[in-house]
């Protein structure tokens, strides 16, 4: 089905560019040339490339096609009159064939390149730091003595970054430490492969604390309606925990079962709703430790708890909830996917571009320009020069 | 990304086959304006071949690109008319044959 209407749109762009190329009339050729460019947007489609379609529909057939037409009826320049005998008489034969030959020869390259094109590549690995370490205030976290985050403060999360794939020594510090001189308050092992996302929660109190990694999935959640939530266990207690959906009390049903300390919770996908979130010791339901009353959860996010507990001045614990919310990554082709390359890694790119798009119009503006100011100019000198003189003087006459 | 039934290289052969129409629009004809058509023609194969590879290495790199040419193509389309605007203005004609400002 999609090979066949890939063979109809192809046929269809292949004859619409050459009805372009061979139409006397230049605004045929402009409306065959558009009706190629809708073929290339339907291609854009097929291959997962919805913001470009649309672009291609909108900037190139819309706005380009538009001036060109414009231009073409503006000069009305339809046909150029035919010459009786055009100056390089060899140059279609010769043009004809280099085409074939590099037709020939592209297409050997493209079929019997043997090129490995099926290999997928995976997006480099994505690390961050997670402080849920009770009694320290904030903490640095280090990949291999390089640091991933620094000054996070109890409760927060820093930013994804990006790291190669490789073994390294995940350590936390107190926010300020030195990492040559000053020992770490946990190390973990930590292995990083390519496309995943890891968050690295530290938790516990200040005398023990334990770095947790969390493999996060940040892809693109396939159900609209849903999102994804991973449970980290850090109660001080020790016990092993249910994680159970108390909004309707009288259908409790388990998110996640018997997650034991330090330990995070399989991820699981839920559909987007307001929920009552309550913990429990695993296989209890009487006793509920926490919990997190009308959360609004959101589609296509990824969610992290983190239960947890303070210490207090007078020695009682109470219950905290660390709860960090990402957006999971767009759709491939998606717009948000392309603004976010955009205003990401290719900001400079982007700025120069815009730069480009400035000095052009301001070259179109200089180049269409009625040179009216020299002239005026030069008429103000002539006013100087004695009456019968300026007949004589060369130059402009007006046209 | 479930796998597409249209391979890769059905996508940069269309992409190839018309880029060289637009290379021989360039060559052969003699409407300036239709050369420009054929540029703007080669640019969109290559697009197409961009879009091919980004799905194939599922990384969105290759639609910045598209997007990049796009712009460039818009600002060369903007330059490029005014130039054949000014040119039509003074020698009455687009026919490029008639652009020789040297005689030989």
């Amino acid at each position: 089905m999609e090979l066949w209407l890939f063979i109809i749109i192809g046929a269809v762009a292949i004859i619409a560019a050459a009805m372009m190329l061979i139409s006397e009339n230049a605004i045929y050729s402009a409306l065959f040339l558009i009706l190629n460019f809708a073929c290339i947007a339907f291609f854009f489609l097929m291959l997962n490339a919805a913001f470009v379609a649309m672009v291609q529909i909108a900037v190139y057939a819309g706005a380009i096609m538009v001036l060109f037409l414009f231009v073409i009826m503006l000069l009305g320049a339809e046909r150029v009159l035919p010459e009786a005998q055009p100056r390089f008489r060899w140059l279609t034969p010769a043009a004809i064939i280099l085409a074939l030959v590099f037709l020939a020869v592209s297409t050997l390259a493209i079929i019997k390149g043997e090129i490995d094109l099926t290999r997928p590549k995976l997006e480099e690995p994505m690390v961050r730091a997670v402080h849920a370490v009770d009694g320290v205030p904030a903490v640095d976290v280090y990949l291999d003595g390089e640091q991933v985050a620094r000054n996070v403060a109890f409760g927060e999360a820093s930013s994804f970054e990006s790291r190669a794939t490789g073994r390294y020594d995940a350590q936390i510090f107190p926010a300020g430490a030195d990492p040559e001189t000053d020992d770490p308050l946990a190390e973990y092992p930590v292995n990083l492969v390519p496309g995943v996302t890891l968050s690295l929660a530290a938790i516990g109190n200040a005398q023990e604390p334990e770095l947790v990694a969390v493999t996060e999935d940040l892809g693109q959640v396939d159900d609209k309606d849903a999102l994804r939530v991973v449970a980290i266990n850090a109660l001080h207690g020790r016990m092993a925990i249910d994680v159970v959906d108390d909004t309707d009390s009288g259908n409790r049903r388990a998110l996640v079962e018997n997650v034991p300390y330090g330990k995070a919770s399989d991820v699981i996908e839920i559909e987007k709703d307001t929920y009552n979130i309550g913990v429990y010791p695993a296989g209890s339901s009487r006793t509920r430790l926490m919990g997190i009353d009308d959360e609004d959860l959101e589609a296509g996010t990824a969610v992290l708890w983190i239960f947890t507990e303070q210490r207090q001045d007078d020695n009682s614990y109470t219950s905290t909830i660390v709860n960090l919310e990402t957006d999971a990554r767009p759709p491939f082709g998606s717009p948000a996917h392309v603004g976010q390359l955009l205003f990401s890694r290719y900001v400079l790119p982007f700025e120069l571009v815009s730069l480009l798009l400035l000095v052009a119009m301001i070259g179109a503006i200089v180049l269409t320009h009625e040179r009216l100011a020299p002239r005026r100019r030069f008429v103000r000198r002539l006013a100087n020069v004695p009456a019968g003189l300026e007949r004589s003087l060369p130059g402009e006459t007006g046209d | 990304m479930e796998a597409s039934e249209v391979s890769i290289e059905l996508y940069v052969l269309l992409s190839a086959i018309l880029f060289i129409m637009g290379t021989m629009g360039v060559l052969l004809r003699r409407n300036a304006i239709l050369i420009f058509m054929s540029v703007e023609l080669m640019l969109n194969a290559a697009n197409l071949a961009l879009a091919a590879f980004a799905r194939q290495w599922g990384n969105g790199d290759g639609h910045v690109m598209v997007f990049f040419v796009m712009t460039v193509a818009a600002a060369e389309v903007a330059v490029g008319l005014a130039l054949i605007v000014a040119i039509f203005r003074t020698k009455k004609s687009i026919d490029i044959d008639d652009l020789h400002l040297f005689r030989g």
